[in-house]
């Protein structure tokens, strides 16, 4: 028990925000998922793990570790898996939310830059970028040439000035959580926040945040014919609106 | 005079189906409702068809209704991703309800193992910060 009381006194130091919950979607990531977890703990955060109706035994592994469980009963997808972290931590009365990766790329120590970014009032989301400077070490080419093309559709569709639009790695205000409402329970998530962030027209910042991209990480990423399907989910969105 | 016959009931069924679609989206049941009536119409005075397809530029009457078909099957299709889009959202909903509560449920029963903390979750479990409630366990 001891072992969360140095951490502890590290996050009361953020001041305003007093009740920060880290939010992280797996599916099937039993292998990694424990030491996310437990990463996170160490750092003194409270989790919530969702596991997407995981074949493996993911949702076990983050009890485990420390993190509360929510279990859906079947596969949603990344962005609905989300949206039900952000709905729990918001039960919990969470003032504030950080989205995290499942697979082991994000670092544990961005939780800490990502919440002290939205510490100041009237900044309501903050957005983990690896383009920033002082951000990600072995980014391959074709991650990077994909990237580039989902930032100029981002910014062409949303307005907004980003540095990188599909990062894992965000922060957000229970207000910006409560404007965030996921419906596009694939991945198009991640194109859909940005557009809500824009609609809402409440305040962002971007963090530069370190990836750590592995062989494991790598192998559970997008590839450009998730892409494409990214697209049409947005597209049939539009549709039937 | 068979394949009039079979038409005719085929596209009955599409009318009724029109019909129900009407309830729920007005303007696809309105669409396949006039194309379903055309079709009608042309099968039994394929003269007409011929006379109308051969000033849309259309060969033969009988492609015409081929044709009208094809956007009564496509309309149809759409209606039918629009309601499976629909239902997805209620699954998901239902599934996030479920897994929420289940998540609530089981902490509580694991919540107090000593009698020290059963006190204090009794009196302001909803205010104890997470933190500490999954720092104990």
């Amino acid at each position: 028990m001891s072992g969360y009381e140095r951490p502890m006194t590290e996050r009361l130091n953020l001041g305003r925000i007093r009740n920060p919950w880290v939010v992280v979607a797996a599916y099937n990531e039993a292998p990694v998922v424990g030491n996310v977890v437990s990463g996170i703990r160490r750092a003194g955060y409270a989790v919530v793990v969702v596991d997407d109706g995981s074949s493996d035994r993911t949702g076990d592994v983050a009890l485990l570790a420390g993190a509360v469980v929510v279990r859906h009963p079947v596969n949603l997808g990344q962005g609905a898996a989300l949206q039900t972290g952000i709905d729990y931590a918001l039960e919990q009365r969470a003032d504030a939310l950080v989205t995290f990766d499942a697979d082991g790329q994000h670092s544990p120590v961005a939780i800490a830059a990502l919440l002290a970014a939205i510490e100041p009032p009237g900044i309501d989301f903050a957005l983990g970028s690896r383009f920033l400077t002082g951000a990600t070490v072995n980014l391959p080419v074709s991650r990077r040439i994909l990237l580039g093309a989902a930032l100029w559709f981002t910014r062409a569709s949303t307005g907004l000035p980003l540095t990188d639009t599909h990062n894992g790695l965000r922060a957000m205000t229970a207000r910006g959580a409560r404007a965030i409402s996921l419906r596009q329970n694939r991945m198009a998530h991640a194109s859909e926040i940005l557009h809500q962030i824009a609609q809402s027209r409440l305040r962002f910042a971007e963090v530069p945040v370190n990836i750590e991209y592995s062989a494991y990480s790598l192998g559970k990423g997008q590839r450009i014919s998730d892409a494409l399907a990214i697209l049409i989910d947005l597209f049939a969105r539009r549709l039937y609106r | 005079m068979i394949a009039q016959l079979l038409l005719t009931a085929l596209l009955a069924l599409v009318l009724v189906y029109a019909w129900s679609a009407h309830r729920t989206v007005p303007i696809i049941g309105l669409l396949a409702s006039c194309a379903t009536l055309a079709g009608l119409y042309f099968v039994w005075v394929p003269e007409h068809a011929t006379a109308l397809a051969a000033f849309v530029g259309i060969g033969r009457g009988s492609d015409l209704i081929l044709y009208i078909w094809v956007v009564i099957s496509l309309l149809i299709m759409l209606n039918l991703h629009l309601k499976l889009r629909v239902q997805l959202d209620m699954i998901t909903r239902l599934a996030r309800a479920v897994a929420i509560d289940h998540a609530k449920e089981s902490r509580r029963e694991a919540g107090p193992p000593r009698k020290r903390r059963q006190v204090m979750l009794g009196r302001k479990a909803a205010e104890a910060s997470p933190i500490e409630l999954q720092a104990k366990k």
